[in-house]
């Protein structure tokens, strides 16, 4: 039993200790099967325009699957198949998504001229049928051009100009294929295409391939670009003019002795000679568009489309906004179609549409265009949006086209607080309730001087000022009260100051005694003060200081003896003043210098 | 001999003058201007007389009275997200004056259809006096609690007889007092108006942001928050607001008037 428990811990502590890794495992796997993109399956051409006798490759390419070998290929009409095909792998890990990539490359020959088409395949991977789209091919005759290569320029490089269709509307884009061929060549620059009356776009990065014509292997660079008539005529598009500078092989004159150099090719001596090539111009009959029955929302569309109309949501109040998702699929210039204007949407406001555009194809004449509008109902009796309309030029029925939208229902009800219809007053005032005023109370004649308000109060400095007033009068009540308090409960501070006060009245008061010749006041109210101040020193009762505790006390306590003999002399002259009180005002004005420095002399000695 | 006067001792007594004479010179400029506005708006040139009772307003002190006239021109004017702005700054200053809570009360029926009442019970309670008003309740109160304190000091026998009354009035100020600042509060409060037939509300401050919804003229909102974005060159000032329901979102300021708060008077003008 024991045991048992034992071995179910360890294996659940064996377990918490691999959990770690067993989770980082988990979710790395769980993180890579998200990652790993969808599988998809391509098939594209190198170029869609060849020449009879030329080559062309057919790459089909396998994303985020691989076929367990090469697909095989289905009949093509028109076209052989060289042997052999060409196998590369990539792969990538980019932004946390691994990319496979699985390409098998076929070398077809173009056999007759004429339009083929590479049907679409189906290819099973992983349990998965992968289907590719269909491809188009144009061969087309070796043009005259062509065989103006005669001299050994012309068979080592050439422009060609290919341009499958030579009869288009004024609008219409159409493509372009600019291919340059050469065996040897080095400073190759940009070919240049002379097309006055057209709108070409720049010319793009090219596409490079090989391929065989006549025995010899040349490169190709292919520049695809669309152009696009400006005015109607026959017109001339080309030629499209280049230079580089052409390899020419000559014959070694040099015999070399080592065998392993011929061999690789080692001896093989070129010459340089700088070169420009022209190409063949292309006639073109441009056509107007007709001026019969042009629709009356129609903005320059031109192609042939298909139109999606969604809107959300359906429930809505007034006010609140609604948007309307447009979608125009097709072939023709994607990026310039124009939202189609909505004169019938009367009982909206709308607002400009936001739009972006998805194309499926390198020259952009395939794809989506999608447009969101947000339009707004302005009343509830609002019961549908109307349908959208857009109305093109369909370039392969040569007619103008309207395709008209589905008629969307809607469901709008009256809005809350400030988005709502505005109601009648007078309905609201219905019933048994008080009839209401039909408009508001007419102005005020006159201006009251008295109603201007300068600002609020309590930034007014007078009335915070005029707040101060109570908080000092409580502060100096407070404070009086404490010293009160301070001074009841302290005796000797209380006496100390009230001897300073009498001390400073007496002074005062025995001036008015020695003026008025009061020798009798003067020397009792001298006699008093000192006692009162030597008494508040000693802490003792100022009736028990005599002139003898002068020498008892006073002096074992620090005051100076010019102090203690003043002290002396105002005791001996109170005393003398009791058998002879006659004395000047002169002679009592005297003394009180000498009381107040022994007073001052007294105030600082220690209590 | 007299002694000659110097330059700089009448000068107090010239800005004395000054001080005194031209409240009098306004008074008497503004009555005519007053007057000339009343005189377009009984002719029906309701916008004309709006822009003349918003430059008596720059010109000088708030007046409920201006105001009011200027939310009447507004309204017949057609602007009534401006009326209700002018009545509610008129309402702020004169809170009880009946003419101004009807006329604010039409307008707002006009917008929403109801006669309810906005705002909640504290706020009701709280805008039924002024600012002033509030302040002068609490300065009293306060000065009986400072007198009743300071009977306290200089009487401590009666301290016992007094410390109830104390008590209470030290009570009654403190709520006055944060009545004000409760006040002071909601008038800091930015508010704003739509102004415009149909206001777009977006996402974000910016032409491109997203449509919310829209905003009818007299909307009542509070302002959140306010940004300014360069377009071109050009600076466009965006209010964040939240309306009625508590569905909030980015405005351009010139589709709204703001009452009070950040710029009092701006959107008056």
């Amino acid at each position: 039993m024991m045991n048992n428990r034992h071995n179910v811990m360890l294996s659940a502590s064996g377990f918490c200790r691999r959990w770690p890794a067993v989770g980082v495992a988990l979710c790395w796997l769980l993180v890579a099967v998200k990652a790993v993109a969808a599988p998809s399956f391509t098939a594209t051409l190198d170029r869609n325009v060849v020449p009879v006798g030329e080559t062309v490759t057919l790459s089909l390419i396998f994303e985020g699957a691989t076929p367990t070998g090469a697909p095989p290929l289905p009949q093509i009409r028109n076209v052989g198949v060289a042997p052999g095909v060409n196998q590369s792998s990539a792969y990538s890990f980019v932004n946390g998504q691994q990319t496979s990539r699985q390409t098998y490359g076929y070398t077809l020959i173009a056999q007759t001229v004429g339009d083929v088409v590479i049907p679409p395949m189906q290819v099973t991977v992983g349990g998965r049928t992968l289907t590719s789209a269909a491809l188009a091919l144009k061969i087309i005759p070796t043009s005259a051009a062509d065989a103006n290569a005669a001299n050994s320029i012309s068979n080592l490089a050439f422009l060609r100009l290919i341009v499958p269709k030579t009869e288009v509307f004024v609008g219409e884009p159409f493509p372009v294929e600019v291919q340059l061929y050469w065996q040897n060549a080095q400073e190759i620059r940009m070919p240049q295409l002379q097309a006055e009356g057209f709108s070409v776009g720049s010319m793009p990065k090219p596409a490079q391939t090989r391929t065989q014509m006549g025995g010899a292997i040349y490169n190709v660079a292919i520049f695809k670009l669309t152009a696009t008539a400006a005015r109607s005529g026959n017109l001339t598009l080309g030629p499209v003019e280049g230079s580089l500078t052409v390899l020419i092989p000559v014959k070694n004159q040099r015999q070399s002795r080592d065998p392993f150099e011929s061999f690789f090719g080692g001896g093989q001596q070129f010459q340089q000679r700088p070169t420009t090539l022209a190409s063949a111009s292309v006639p073109m009959k441009v056509l107007p568009l007709p001026t019969q029955n042009i629709p009356e929302g129609f903005n320059g569309a031109i192609g042939n489309y298909q139109l999606s109309v969604s809107a959300g949501p359906t429930n809505v109040g007034v006010g609140d906004p609604i948007t309307v998702r447009v979608q125009i699929s097709g072939r023709g210039p994607i990026d310039s179609i124009l939202y189609p204007s909505q004169t019938h949407w009367r009982d909206f406001n709308t607002y400009p549409a936001t739009s972006k555009a998805e194309t499926t194809d390198e020259l952009g004449l395939v794809g989506t265009k999608s447009f969101e509008q947000v339009i707004i109902p302005q009343n509830h009796e609002i019961k549908s949006l109307p349908p959208v309309k857009f109305s093109f030029f369909d370039t392969s029925s040569k007619t103008y086209r309207t395709l008209t939208g589905p008629t969307i229902p809607l469901t709008v009800r009256p809005s809350g607080v400030a988005a709502t219809q505005l109601p009648s007053l007078t309905n609201s005032a219905s019933g048994n309730g008080p009839q209401a005023a039909d408009d508001i109370i007419h102005i005020r004649p006159r201006l009251d001087a008295s109603s201007a308000v300068a600002g609020p109060l309590y930034r007014r400095p007078a009335f915070l000022a005029l707040q101060l007033v109570p908080v000092l009068v409580w502060l100096g009540l407070f404070a009086s009260r404490k010293r009160n308090e301070s001074l009841a409960n302290n005796p000797r501070l209380r006496r100390l100051r009230d001897v300073a006060h009498r001390v400073r009245d007496g002074l005062k008061e025995l001036r008015t005694h020695a003026e008025a010749r009061q020798s009798d006041q003067f020397f009792a109210l001298l006699f008093r003060l000192l006692q009162e101040q030597v008494g508040e020193r000693l802490d003792m009762p100022a009736s028990a200081i005599t002139e003898a505790v002068v020498d008892e006390r006073l002096r074992g306590r620090g005051l100076s003896e010019a102090g203690v003999k003043t002290l002396h002399e105002l005791f001996q002259a109170c005393n003398v003043a009791r058998y002879a009180p006659v004395q000047s005002s002169h002679e009592l004005a005297a003394l009180i210098p000498k009381l107040e420095g022994v007073l001052q002399e007294l105030q600082k000695l220690a209590a | 001999m007299n002694a000659p006067v110097r330059p700089l001792s009448i000068l107090p007594l010239l800005v004395a003058l000054i001080v005194l004479i031209a409240p009098g010179a306004w008074a008497a400029d503004s009555a005519t201007a007053f007057d000339a506005a009343n005189k377009l708006y009984e002719q029906g040139r309701f916008a004309e007389a709006a822009t003349a009772y918003g430059k008596l307003i720059e010109a000088g002190p708030r007046s409920e009275t201006l105001l009011f006239n200027l939310g009447n021109a507004w309204f017949k004017a057609g602007n009534t997200g401006r009326a209700i702005a002018a009545y509610r700054e008129a309402e702020r200053l004169a809170p009880r004056d009946p003419s101004i809570r009807f006329n604010l009360q039409f307008a707002r029926k006009k917008v929403s259809g109801s006669d309810s009442t906005h705002g909640s019970l504290a706020s009701r309670a709280l805008a039924a006096l002024t600012v002033n008003e509030w302040t002068m309740l609490a300065g009293v109160a306060f000065w009986v609690w400072m007198s009743l304190l300071a009977w306290r000091e200089a009487r401590p026998d009666c301290r016992s007889a007094v410390s109830g009354y104390t008590a209470t009035s030290g009570l009654v100020t403190i709520i006055l007092v944060g009545c004000v600042a409760a006040s002071v509060a909601q008038l800091n409060q930015a508010e704003a108006v739509v102004s415009v037939p149909d206001a777009i509300v977006r996402s974000g401050p910016l032409e491109e942001a997203k449509v919310l919804h829209q905003l009818r003229d007299g909307a009542e909102l509070t302002v959140l928050d306010r940004k300014d974005v360069m377009v071109a060159e050009q600076k466009q000032t965006w209010v964040q607001v939240r309306d009625a329901t508590g569905r909030t979102g980015w405005l351009k300021s010139d589709h709204v008037v703001e009452v009070g708060g950040i710029r009092p008077a701006a959107g008056l003008r």
